[in-house]
């Protein structure tokens, strides 16, 4: 794995009033990977993101994206919410379309349009609206527009948290997939151990408030990877071990 | 291939029809049983009605009156579009805005349109200027409310995406406020489309020389109560026009807002 790292979080702490809910905490994000966050339920995870794009601004700490204070308008980072984040208005390709234009990348956008829509199979979608399209198109369709706009850093907050287990499975392959093919980096959030340790290169688990990290773990399974395996399975277990509060 | 007609939808226009006939032949019977002369019979209303399509009433026949009733409705409610969702909008998305505005437009908004008349026949007379001012006033609150409704409720989770995907203050506010709060505006537009031609006909009622409002009052002038219930009918017929057709744009530009389409 390349080892450049392309965001750097030093002693991040963010409180909102008398409530810590990060304390202290460091890592970086490697190019090229796919680091999972994991921790109990309501232990911060979205703060923890939402840090990190400055939609909250830490109350300490610093976060560097290629060595300078993120900047949403100036880098180009993309966010896919748990929450399906179609525009209504707009039909599946306005919709992919939509990203390019924000970012004004307009240099062959209707190939770029072309190339988001095939790798989520949703070329022959590309006319219907929002109301029209399943859950999982929805989703892809976020994914689409994402993956369009070909961000060096893709943030995920548990994306697949609305969908049933099929869909789930089919879509993480697919993102996986994705992501190797374009090098995209990848910070994906999950409360979901299984889905982190079938996902990621390398999964930080988070504690309960305050949150700070737990212990970093490096997932090399080969991929595709077989959630029976024995390995699997113990590198699930001894995660839910730390995570336990119970 | 033929197109079959919805048996539902036919079910409802055979109501309809069976409806209307009934209260003409209500009507009809009631003014046999009296025998009086002080109302209309629906045959002398109706023949009174087509007359008027091609007999002149003043200077025009009914429907010069009322291209030109619609003609004042249309310049009102049009300035009353553009500066009513331009302010809903704005009110709803730039706080400076809404804190500079809503107060004064919270006090504004329970004055009935018809409370404006004294005031501006004095301001600008009895001619046209004051009956556009009218229909203004009573378009220009529910455009503003409904816009200013759909731009503060447009979609936060929306917002927060293209805020991911970089976007600008100018860029959220056209890209993602203005396309969200189209049906709300479309709602605003139909109730000010009905306030509008509400508030015509009392303008015109109180004073005019043409227009449809006007031959209601000059049929009362002179005791022509067939001439002031085909009037009444034809501004029944172009309320209903000018509803199907704002259903029709409706149908057309939000298409995507459709149940199951």
């Amino acid at each position: 794995m390349n080892r450049n790292a392309i965001v750097k979080v030093e002693n991040l702490s963010k409180r909102f009033g008398d409530l810590l809910v990060l304390n202290d905490i460091t890592f970086n994000v490697y190019k090229g990977e796919f680091l999972c966050i994991v921790g109990p339920t309501g232990c911060g995870k979205t703060t923890f993101l939402n840090s990190l794009t400055h939609l909250y601004e830490p109350t300490s700490g610093s976060i560097l994206f290629q060595g300078e204070p993120v900047d949403l308008q100036k880098h180009n980072i993309t966010y896919i919410f748990q929450e399906y984040s179609a525009m209504e208005w707009l039909t599946v390709r306005q919709n992919v379309r939509f990203g390019l234009e924000i970012k004004q990348q307009y240099d062959g956008i209707d190939k770029k349009v072309d190339d988001a829509l095939e790798l989520v199979g949703l070329k022959q979608f590309e006319s219907y609206y929002p109301r029209q399209l399943s859950a999982s198109m929805l989703q892809r369709v976020v994914i689409a527009r994402a993956f369009a706009t070909q961000p060096e850093l893709l943030l995920m907050d548990e994306p697949y948290g609305q969908l049933d287990i099929n869909l789930r499975f089919k879509l993480e392959d697919e993102v996986v997939r994705l992501c190797k093919q374009t090098n995209t980096t990848v910070v994906f959030i999950t409360h979901n151990i299984e889905e982190a340790v079938y996902l990621g290169d390398r999964i930080l688990v988070l504690t309960n408030k305050p949150t700070s990290i737990k212990e970093v773990i490096i997932d090399d399974f080969d991929r595709p990877r077989d959630i029976t395996h024995p390995d699997f399975v113990e590198m699930r277990n001894r995660i839910t071990d730390l995570i336990k509060w119970w | 291939m033929k197109k079959r007609i919805d048996p539902k939808r036919m079910e409802s226009i055979v109501l309809g029809i069976i409806s209307f006939l009934s209260l003409l032949i209500l009507w009809q019977t009631a003014i046999w049983i009296t025998g009086t002369t002080r109302f209309p019979s629906p045959t002398t209303v109706i023949v009174r009605f087509f007359r008027a399509l091609v007999e002149p009433i003043g200077p025009y026949t009914v429907i010069g009156h009322v291209a030109w009733s619609f003609s004042r409705v249309f310049v009102g409610y049009s300035l009353a579009a553009l500066l009513g969702i331009t302010l809903g909008l704005t009110m709803g998305w730039f706080p400076y805005v809404r804190a500079a505005f809503k107060p004064l437009f919270d006090l504004l908004r329970p004055i009935a349109p018809l409370a404006w008349i004294p005031l501006a026949i004095l301001w600008m007379g009895i001619e046209e200027k004051s009956k556009y001012f009218l229909i203004f006033v009573a378009s220009f609150v529910p455009f503003t409310l409904n816009a200013y409704a759909g731009s503060i409720k447009a979609d936060r989770q929306l917002i927060g995406a293209a805020k991911m995907l970089g976007a600008k203050n100018n860029q959220l506010f056209f890209k993602i406020v203005v396309p969200s709060s189209v049906p709300q505006i479309f709602s605003g537009a139909q109730v000010a489309l009905s306030n509008a031609w509400m508030t015509m006909l009392a303008a015109e009622m109180i004073r005019s020389s043409y227009g449809i409002g006007w031959v209601i009052i000059a049929g009362q002038q002179v005791n022509d109560m067939a001439q002031m219930i085909a009037s009444m009918i034809a501004i029944g017929i172009v309320g209903f026009l000018l509803a199907t057709g704002m259903r029709l744009l409706e149908r057309r530009f939000l298409v995507w807002n459709n149940q199951g389409i």
